[in-house]
């Protein structure tokens, strides 16, 4: 039915769909260029959008369009850090592999954490999710040998078909491929029937329940996903720094991930990856005065939820109406 | 041993139930549970920090302003934040609002006192009192006896002051509330005051026995958090139970299994709870409204 309906659809005008197609084409050869304008050091805050794009995004699926106060970002993003990192650092795996092997496991733990969801609502899950990020942190801490304390783990440089990718743009190109292809993934799944249901279930659980559609079920799909998001941008992330350390994954990460997310506009993926572009950049602005990165944050977060309550995203599509995304009611 | 442990416990586990009485009594007024509260705690300890050693006034005077000040602070983030959100904002946002305004008052404690940490002299130099072999130190006392004082005082103002009354109906129905004269938005920015001065009453208690740091928030909030659901959310008493209790627990885990635990006893209390009995000790269970 769906189907039918979108074929429609595009039949009916063509001239917008080519239109699209044409803004699409030009948006991946300007990023696929990218490279030759940046040097070494903004290549590396660009890779850095991207990873915290991504994690922005599956953050999104549980906190904007599902609608679960959920804090375990930073700990699905720590945990595929910490996977990525031992796989390829005891396994000597490649990253592919080992980047697959993140994707498994912050699959698995974001059914850890969604089954609790089932049960808990609101502050409580907020409460669970949180301690759940912090006892991570502790594991990394404690972790002895296998995790080398707070001194952190060496990441060893990605290859990916023989090629080794040891500068920042070598690694923006791993980087790109792997991001643009889950955020895309992850916009179908959200325009199907399981994204419909994850709004659905934010707007109202309990019509859901009684019109067939299952909150509980929907609810763990999408804590699997993000979570498996998330542990993919944090195996990014570990290629992107070359090492990682327990202090990488603590509440301030969950801060910049939660700031992303509400400034880029909640229940928007188009927002998230504005939010990223916007609070990546800054830190490294901001870095020689310890504070004022939160300050600022903070300041932007009160902002938008007194005045934006859909941030960046929203205040676009108020300017450009084509920007306008359905799955959120104004 | 074991009569030392519990001891410190109590002691340890009184401020943990000063702060979770702080976030219960905001949380019965208003519905918010505010993420921010560890701020008022850390904002508290250095607020008397600067009186001391900037401002130079003497102990009790600075203490006096600093929970004066911190009262106003409360009233403020009511009147400036959360009163602008207006009465129909959902859950999800109050909280949001808790979580920014934690890391603004982070970041500017940070700014200020950078990442070190300030060691604040002892106020009561009293020699610690030893009864049968326990040692008990004055500042211990004081902690636990400013706790107890101040629940008495909110049992006292919840059940039987006209204004305890008021704040009740408020949280239980804030549009009857207002439909029957109740000023709402007083009776909220009231609570926000009182809420934000006793987190700051419990920062200038402990301040003296720990180190003054910009995060130091962070750490107490989580261990209220586990008080609050021990006891039970929302319940008065609980939260001071459940707060000795996590004291107690924790110097036990601590002496007789490993100290290590301590750092994360709370994360498993909370963990065990809501997975077990979500409404905690006291709690009652909540009904759905459709």
């Amino acid at each position: 039915m769906s189907e039918l309906t979108e074929v429609t659809r595009q039949q009916a005008r063509p001239g917008v769909r080519l239109q699209r197609c044409a803004v699409a084409a030009l948006l991946a050869l300007a990023l696929l260029l990218v490279p030759l304008v940046t040097n070494d050091y903004t290549q590396y805050v660009v890779n850095s959008i991207l990873v915290y794009a991504l994690a922005a995004v599956g953050f999104n699926v549980v906190l904007g369009y599902l609608g679960q106060l959920a804090f375990a970002n930073a700990a699905f993003f720590g945990i595929g850090a910490y996977t990525v990192a031992l796989l390829m650092h005891y396994a000597a795996l490649p990253f592919p592999l080992a980047l697959g092997g993140s994707a498994v496991t912050g699959a698995l733990v974001g059914l850890v954490v969604g089954l609790p969801a089932l049960r808990l609502k609101g502050y409580y899950l907020a409460i669970v999710t949180l301690v759940f990020g912090e006892l991570m942190r502790w594991a990394y801490v404690h972790g002895g040998d296998i995790t080398k304390g707070s001194g952190g783990l060496p990441v060893p440089e990605a290859a990916m078909f023989g090629v080794v990718a040891d500068t920042d743009k070598a690694k923006y190109y791993v980087i790109l491929a792997v991001v643009a292809a889950v955020i895309w993934s992850t916009n179908r799944i959200l325009r199907s029937r399981v994204g419909r249901a994850f709004v659905a279930i934010r707007e109202n659980e309990l019509a859901c329940a009684s019109l067939g559609i299952s909150p509980g079920r929907y609810k763990v799909i999408a804590f699997v996903w993000s979570g498996l998001v998330v542990a993919v941008a944090g195996g990014l992330f570990a290629i992107l720094l070359g090492r990682i350390s327990p202090e990488s994954f603590n509440l301030h990460q969950l801060l910049l991930h939660f700031a992303i997310v509400m400034i880029g506009g909640i229940g928007s993926l188009v927002g998230s990856i504005m939010g990223a572009v916007l609070l990546t950049a800054a830190p490294e602005i901001l870095r020689n005065f310890p504070g004022l990165e939160e300050i600022i944050f903070s300041l932007l977060l009160i902002a938008v939820l007194l005045f934006l309550p859909r941030g960046l995203a929203g205040l676009a599509a108020r300017l450009v109406p084509a920007l306008k995304e359905r799955l959120y009611r104004e | 041993m074991l009569f030392q442990l519990v001891l410190s416990g109590i002691a340890q586990g009184s401020i943990y139930a000063l702060v979770a009485l702080g976030m219960t009594i905001l949380f019965r007024a208003t519905t918010i549970v505010n993420f921010g509260h560890g701020e008022f705690f850390m904002l508290g300890a250095f607020l008397v920090y600067v009186l001391l050693h900037v401002v130079g006034l003497p102990f009790l005077p600075a203490a006096l302003l600093a929970i004066v000040l911190m009262f106003l602070l409360g009233m403020g983030l009511e009147r400036g934040l959360f009163r602008p959100m207006g009465e129909s904002a959902p859950h999800i946002s109050l909280a949001m609002m808790t979580v920014a305004f934690s890391f603004l008052f982070r970041g500017i404690a940070r700014l200020f006192w950078g990442r070190e940490v300030y060691p604040m002299p002892s106020v009561f130099s009293y020699p610690p009192i030893e009864v049968a072999g326990l040692i008990v130190t004055s500042q211990d006392l004081i902690i636990a006896g400013t706790t107890l004082l101040l629940v008495l005082l909110f049992f006292v103002f919840f059940r039987y002051t006209r204004l305890g009354r008021l704040a009740q109906a408020t949280s239980q129905t804030a549009r009857g509330a207002s439909l029957v004269g109740i000023n709402v938005p007083l009776v909220h920015g009231g609570m926000w005051g009182t809420a934000a001065a006793i987190g700051a009453i419990a920062g200038i208690l402990v301040a003296p026995i720990t180190l003054l740091y910009p995060d130091m928030g962070g750490q107490i909030l989580i261990r209220s958090f586990a008080a609050m659901t021990l006891g039970g959310f929302g319940h008065l008493g609980g939260a001071v139970v459940g707060g000795l209790l996590m004291g107690v627990m924790e110097q036990l885990a601590g002496g007789y299994i490993s100290t290590a635990l301590i750092d994360i006893f709370a994360f498993l209390v909370i963990i065990v709870v809501l997975l077990v009995k979500p409404s905690g000790l006291f709690g009652r269970r909540e009904a759905a409204h459709v």
